[in-house]
C-alpha cells in the first residue's frame, strides 16, 4: 500500500512534467496543425539556455524562466514565420520533413557547440526531498506540478476571455471560416507556435534541477508528448493535462508492477484502446471538425 | 650546362632517395571515429596507438623500417566499411588497428578479413568480434563477458569479504539499459551468478531514455537488495544515483560496468559525495599501482608531453598497450604477410602484470587475448581508484554508497 501511494504520487509529479511539454505541443500540433518533430530540440535549446544563464551569470533556474520563456517564444515564432509558413500550402509531409530536418540540424549543432558530454546545474533547494507520512517528493517536482496547474489555468483564462484567445480558438475550429471573419490566420499561427515553444521554455527551466542536459535530451520526452496530445484530443489543453497525468501514473505503476522495460508497451496499449473506442481522443471535438 | 647537369643529378638522387624511403616504410591503418558523436573517445583511443608508433619509430622503426600511420575516419558502420576498403585496397596497408566502438569493429573486420589484412582490435568489447572465427582478427582487450564475470566475481571476492558475510547471503539485483550493450552484459552476469550460486532476486531491464527510474528503485528497495549490478550509459547512471538518494535506497554496494560509471561528468552531475563508494569495472585507469602495470607512469608522462594535457580517459592506455603487443609481434614475424603475422601472434606469451595495463597476453585460436581482465575501481573523494585485484590496487575498498 505504501509503495502504491508513493508510485501514484510519483506518477502525478511525472505527469505534470509531461503536461507542460504536451500543452505546448498541443498548441502547435493541434492548432497550427504542424507535426513539430523539433519540439524536443526546443526543449534542449531551452535547457542549454537555462544552464548557461545559471553557470555563467549565476541565475537560479526559477529566475531564468522569464528570459528563457521569452527566448523560446521568439525562437518558435521565427521558426513558424520563416520555416513553416512558406510551406503551409505544400503537402503535410513536406512540413514534416522541414521539422525533422530542423530537429537533426539542432541536435548536431548542439553536438558541435557543447559536445556529447552532459551538463548539469546543481540546485540544492530544488533537489530537497520533502517527506510527508513516509512518502517523499522533491521540492522541484512540487514546483513543477504547481506550474503545470497554473499554466493550464492561465491558458484557459487567456483562451476564453481575450480577443486573441478567441481568434486562436476560431482558427483551431475552422481556418477558412476564421479567415473569412477577418482573423489574420498567419499571424495567429506565428503567435500560437511561439506560445507552444514558450511552454517548452518553462518546462526547460523546471527540468534543469532534475535532469542533466545533453544534445539528445529532447528525444527522451517528445514521443510521449505526442501520445499525450493525441490521447487528450489534439486541441484540448485540459485533454493534454489529463492525458499527461494518466500517462505519468501508468508509467509509474507499470514500471513497478509489470516491468520497467515494458511500461511503454502498457501505455501504448492503453493509447490504442482509447483510439479504438474514442477515436477523437479523451477531449476531442468529435468527428467532422477540421 | 654544368648547372643543368648538377640539377639533374640532384633530382636523380632525390628520386632514388624517396624510392629507398618508400621501401623503408610500413603502412599501417588506424581506423577510429575521428569525427561525429564518438569522436572524443575515438581520438583518445587513437592517441595511444600514435604514441606507441612514435616510440617505435624513434627506436629505429620496425626492423629498420619506418611505420607510417594512415588514418581512416569511421563515423558509423557504413563509413567503417568504406574506410576499411580504402585502407586495404588504395593505401594497401599491411595491418589495420582500431576501433573503439563495437559496431564499427564488427563491420570493418569483415572487410579486412576478405582482403586478407590482419585487423588488430584494441578497444571494442563486443564478444562476437573475435567469436566469428575470422582468421586475421586479433584483440588484446577484454570482452563484455570478462566485464560481466569480473562484476559477479567482485561480489564474491571483494564485496562479501569486506562486509564479512557469505556471498550467497547477499541479495543481488541486476539492472541494465535494454539495448544490445546492457542485454549482453546482463545475460553474462546472470549466467555467472547462477554458476557461482549467488542469490539474484531481481533482474530489471529499463530504457536508457527513461526519465524516471523510481519504479526500478522501489522494486530493488522492496526486495531488500544488498548489491546492485548496473550496466548503463551516462544519463541513466545520473538518474539512478539521484533517484536512489531521493527514495532513500541504501544498498551495501553498487557496481557499474564502465560506461556511465567511468566519466567525471557523471560524478559531477551526481555530486562527489553521492557517488562516493560506487564500484566500477572497467579498463585500467591511471590510478593503478605501477608495480602491477609497468610502463603506465612513463606513458602518462609521454602523453602529457605530446598533447599538453593529462590523458582524458583510460582508452589511450589500453590502445597503447595493445599496439605495442601487435608491433612486437610484427617485428618478430618473418615477413609482413597475414599468415606469418598470425603465426607470430599465436606465439606471444606474456604473463599477467607485465604490460602497461597490467594484463598478460596469450591469444587463443580465435584471436582473443585470454590473459585479460578489467579491474575493479571505486569512486573515492572524487577520484576513480583501483581497489581490486590487490596487486593493482592503490586504495582500500570501502563499503556503502553515498552519504545517506
Amino acid at each position: 500500500m505504501d509503495v502504491l501511494i508513493q508510485l501514484l504520487l510519483n506518477g502525478i509529479l511525472l505527469g505534470s512534467m509531461y503536461a507542460i511539454i504536451s500543452v505546448g505541443l498541443t498548441l502547435i500540433f493541434g492548432i497550427v496543425r504542424v507535426v513539430n518533430f523539433a519540439h524536443g530540440e526546443f526543449l534542449m535549446i531551452g535547457m542549454y539556455a537555462v544552464y548557461l544563464l545559471g553557470a555563467h551569470l549565476g541565475l537560479n533556474p526559477y529566475v531564468s524562466i522569464v528570459p528563457v520563456v521569452i527566448l523560446l517564444f521568439v525562437f518558435g515564432a521565427l521558426v513558424q514565420r520563416f520555416v513553416i509558413q512558406p510551406l503551409l500550402g505544400a503537402d503535410e509531409h513536406i512540413q514534416i520533413f522541414a521539422t525533422v530536418g530542423l530537429s537533426t540540424a539542432l541536435v548536431n549543432l548542439a553536438l558541435l557547440v557543447f559536445g556529447a558530454d552532459l551538463y548539469s546545474l546543481t540546485v540544492p533547494s530544488a533537489r530537497q526531498a520533502v517527506s510527508a507520512g513516509g512518502y517523499t517528493m522533491l521540492v522541484g517536482q512540487i514546483i513543477m506540478f504547481a506550474c503545470a496547474v497554473a499554466l493550464v489555468a492561465g491558458l484557459h483564462f487567456f483562451m476564453q476571455t481575450t480577443a486573441l484567445g478567441r481568434a486562436i480558438r476560431a482558427t483551431a475550429q475552422n481556418r477558412n471560416a476564421a479567415l473569412l471573419m477577418g482573423v489574420r490566420v498567419d499571424r495567429i499561427y506565428v503567435i500560437t507556435f511561439g506560445l507552444g515553444a514558450a511552454c517548452v521554455g518553462l518546462a526547460s527551466a523546471l527540468l534543469i534541477p532534475l535532469y542533466p542536459v545533453t544534445p539528445t535530451i529532447g528525444t527522451y520526452f517528445v514521443l510521449t508528448a505526442f501520445v499525450i496530445v493525441v490521447l487528450g484530443g489534439m486541441r484540448s489543453i485540459y485533454g493534454a493535462f489529463v492525458g499527461a497525468l494518466i500517462i505519468g501514473i501508468v508509467d509509474s505503476l507499470s514500471g513497478y508492477y509489470i516491468a520497467p522495460d515494458l511500461k511503454e508497451v502498457v501505455y501504448f496499449a492503453i493509447f490504442i484502446l482509447i483510439l479504438i473506442f474514442k477515436p477523437t481522443g479523451l477531449f476531442g471535438f468529435g468527428r467532422g471538425t477540421e | 650546362m654544368k648547372l643543368l647537369m648538377k640539377a639533374a643529378l640532384a633530382a636523380g638522387l632525390a628520386l632514388s632517395a624517396s624510392q629507398a624511403y618508400a621501401q623503408q616504410t610500413v603502412k599501417v591503418g588506424a581506423l577510429y571515429p575521428f569525427s561525429g558523436g564518438l569522436a572524443l573517445l575515438g581520438d583518445e583511443s587513437f592517441r595511444g596507438l600514435e604514441i606507441a608508433v612514435e616510440e617505435r619509430n624513434a627506436a629505429g622503426g620496425l626492423n629498420g623500417k619506418k611505420i607510417e600511420l594512415v588514418r581512416g575516419d569511421a563515423v558509423d558502420p557504413n563509413q567503417a566499411v568504406g574506410e576499411a576498403r580504402r585502407l586495404t585496397s588504395v593505401d594497401k596497408v599491411s595491418v589495420i588497428f582500431g576501433t573503439y566502438s563495437s559496431s564499427l569493429a564488427l563491420a570493418a573486420t569483415q572487410v579486412a578479413q576478405l582482403a586478407g589484412v590482419p585487423y588488430f582490435e584494441l578497444g571494442a568489447i563486443s564478444d562476437p568480434i573475435t567469436e566469428r572465427g575470422l582468421k586475421y582478427v586479433f584483440r588484446t582487450n577484454p570482452t563484455s563477458k570478462d566485464f560481466a564475470n569480473r562484476m559477479v566475481d567482485s561480489v564474491i571476492e571483494a564485496v562479501a569479504p569486506a562486509l564479512n558475510v557469505q556471498p550467497k547471503d547477499l541479495k543481488i539485483g541486476i539492472i541494465h539499459e535494454d539495448s544490445l550493450y546492457g542485454q549482453t552484459v546482463s545475460s553474462f552476469q546472470q549466467a555467472r551468478a547462477k554458476e557461482k550460486g549467488l542469490n539474484v532476486v531481481e533482474t530489471l531491464p529499463y530504457s536508457a531514455k527513461s526519465v524516471d527510474l523510481t519504479p526500478v528503485i522501489l522494486r530493488l528497495k522492496s526486495a531488500n537488495v544488498d548489491v546492485v549490478l548496473q550496466t548503463s550509459y551516462q544519463n541513466d547512471t545520473v538518474l539512478f544515483f539521484r533517484q536512489m538518494k531521493d527514495q532513500g535506497f541504501k544498498p551495501k554496494a553498487v557496481i557499474g560496468a564502465g560506461g556511465g560509471y567511468s566519466t567525471r561528468d557523471t560524478a559531477q552531475a551526481v555530486g562527489n559525495e553521492n557517488i562516493e563508494g560506487a564500484l566500477n569495472v572497467d579498463f585500467p585507469q591511471y590510478r593503478t599501482n605501477p608495480q602491477a602495470a609497468p610502463g603506465i607512469d612513463e606513458f602518462v608522462k609521454k602523453y602529457q608531453a605530446k598533447y599538453g594535457i593529462p590523458p582524458r580517459s583510460g582508452h589511450s592506455l589500453t590502445n597503447y598497450m595493445g599496439a605495442n603487443v601487435f608491433l612486437d609481434a610484427m617485428a618478430a614475424s618473418k615477413d609482413l604477410k597475414a599468415d606469418s603475422i598470425r603465426e607470430a601472434l599465436l606465439k606471444v606469451d606474456i604473463p599477467m602484470g607485465k604490460t602497461a595495463t597490467g594484463w598478460g597476453v596469450k591469444f587463443d585460436e580465435k584471436g582473443q587475448n585470454t590473459r585479460v581482465s578489467p579491474f575493479l575501481m571505486q569512486w573515492q573523494g572524487g577520484e576513480l581508484v583501483t581497489v581490486f585485484p590487490p596487486e593493482a590496487a592503490v586504495a582500500k575498498m570501502k563499503t556503502g554508497v553515498g552519504t545517506n
